[in-house]
């Protein structure tokens, strides 16, 4: 019988596990932030204080398993209340959400900007050299 | 004159004995000395008169004479006396100079210190910041190649860095969207035709104890109008024909989805 206890509390485990992986990476998105924040939530206090226990992804035997790593700084962000407040601001939501999409693109432009100026370089070089 | 230099000279050692503790060495010899003289010239003029008289008792001469002899002893005794404590004076002068020496040695010595202290004291802060950082570090201590594995991972299904191919109207974001959210262990849970999962909920081990109402809202955002603005535009079509539970077509586009973006969370190995 302890054994099946084991395995069920196992696999009761591993899916705890799951959900919180799946809730803490669905905080990465402002859009649903937003969301969170009109039904409420954030007014309630058990949900910050799960907001505060979430913050064991911040561990490096936990962050390895996120896939978007962005979430751990929204969740930084949650634990301060004038950022909860704020979030009940379709605006504010999408200010963000464009904020991170800039950030997102912004290695990869920088990157492209980088080549460019390079293969330019280049192509000075091979000029001035014949 | 005699007689009186006589009285004079009975006075003085008890005078002399009594100012002893006060007087100094040099009122003393100088004392002496003026003794010695008045004596030696008493006797002189002694000598004087008697070879000129001829007719004077050789019994006060000789009382001069021994008197003049005496005083002649303490002066000597008073002169050793004196060059003793003039040794000593020397010797404490070169002692004081000694000390001034030290003193100053001990001085610098101490500014010295001092200076190393100061030296010391910011070493010992910027060691125990190092040591704060060490500890840090260690604490967060993990291997290169686990790092390469996870920033592979990520940057492959591009979560942190824009696909070059991203234009404006592309559903990838760098969160997960609506529809990955929903197809997650998550969303299904909290959809009603699989009630099955639901008497698994994690909650009763929280710290906050409370994760089903939590976790509840994905369950109404499927019927959000919010979420359809969430969606990019060709995706809105399907997410309106998507019914609660979860069809076939849906799992396809899902399907698709996870490819272009690399399946959520649950395929960490």
């Amino acid at each position: 019988a302890a054994a099946v206890a084991m395995e069920t509390d196992d696999a009761g485990n591993r899916l705890r596990f799951q959900l919180e992986l799946e809730f803490v990476q669905c905080l990465a998105n402002p859009n649903y932030l937003n969301f969170l924040a009109q039904r409420g939530y954030f007014k309630d206090k058990a949900f910050v204080n799960y907001l505060k226990y979430l913050l064991y992804w911040k561990e490096p035997e936990y962050a390895k398993y996120l896939k978007y790593p962005q979430c751990l700084h929204m969740l930084e962000l949650l634990q301060y209340e004038h950022f909860r407040k704020e979030l009940v601001n379709a605006q504010c939501a999408k200010f963000i959400d464009e904020q991170q999409i800039l950030h997102w693109q912004h290695y990869s432009r920088k990157r492209m900007r980088l080549q460019q100026a390079l293969a330019e370089q280049q192509q000075q070089n091979n000029a001035s050299g014949k | 004159a005699a007689a009186s230099s006589g009285e004079k000279e009975k006075e003085r050692p008890g005078g002399g004995l009594g100012a002893a503790g006060g007087n100094s060495t040099r009122e003393r010899l100088l004392s002496a000395l003026e003794d010695l003289e008045v004596l030696s010239r008493e006797l002189i003029e002694m000598l004087a008169i008697s070879r000129n008289q001829k007719l004077l008792q050789s019994g006060e001469e000789n009382q001069v004479l021994e008197l003049l002899i005496h005083r002649d002893g303490e002066f000597q005794e008073l002169m050793k006396l004196a060059l003793n404590q003039g040794k000593i004076h020397h010797e404490m002068q070169v002692l004081e100079k000694e000390v001034e020496k030290r003193d100053s040695d001990i001085q610098q010595l101490q500014k010295q210190l001092k200076e190393a202290e100061q030296i010391l004291a910011t070493a010992v802060y910027q060691a125990k910041e190092k040591l704060k950082s060490i500890e840090k570090a260690r604490k967060g201590a993990i291997s290169s190649e686990e790092i390469i594995k996870y920033a592979h991972r990520i940057s492959a299904s591009n979560a942190v860095c824009a696909p070059l191919t991203w234009v404006p109207g592309d559903p990838r974001r760098p969160y997960p969207t609506d529809l990955e959210m929903r197809s997650g262990l998550l969303g299904q849970m909290n959809n009603p035709s699989t009630n099955g999962v639901n008497g698994h909920l994690p909650g009763d081990a929280l710290a906050a104890g409370r994760l089903p109402d939590v976790l509840a809202p994905q369950y109404p955002w499927q019927s959000n109008d919010m979420a359809m603005n969430m969606l990019p535009p060709n995706h809105s079509h399907d997410f309106l024909l998507e019914p609660p539970g979860h069809n076939k077509e849906n799992e396809d586009d899902v399907e698709v989805m996870s490819t272009d973006s690399s399946s959520s969370s649950s395929d960490s190995d």
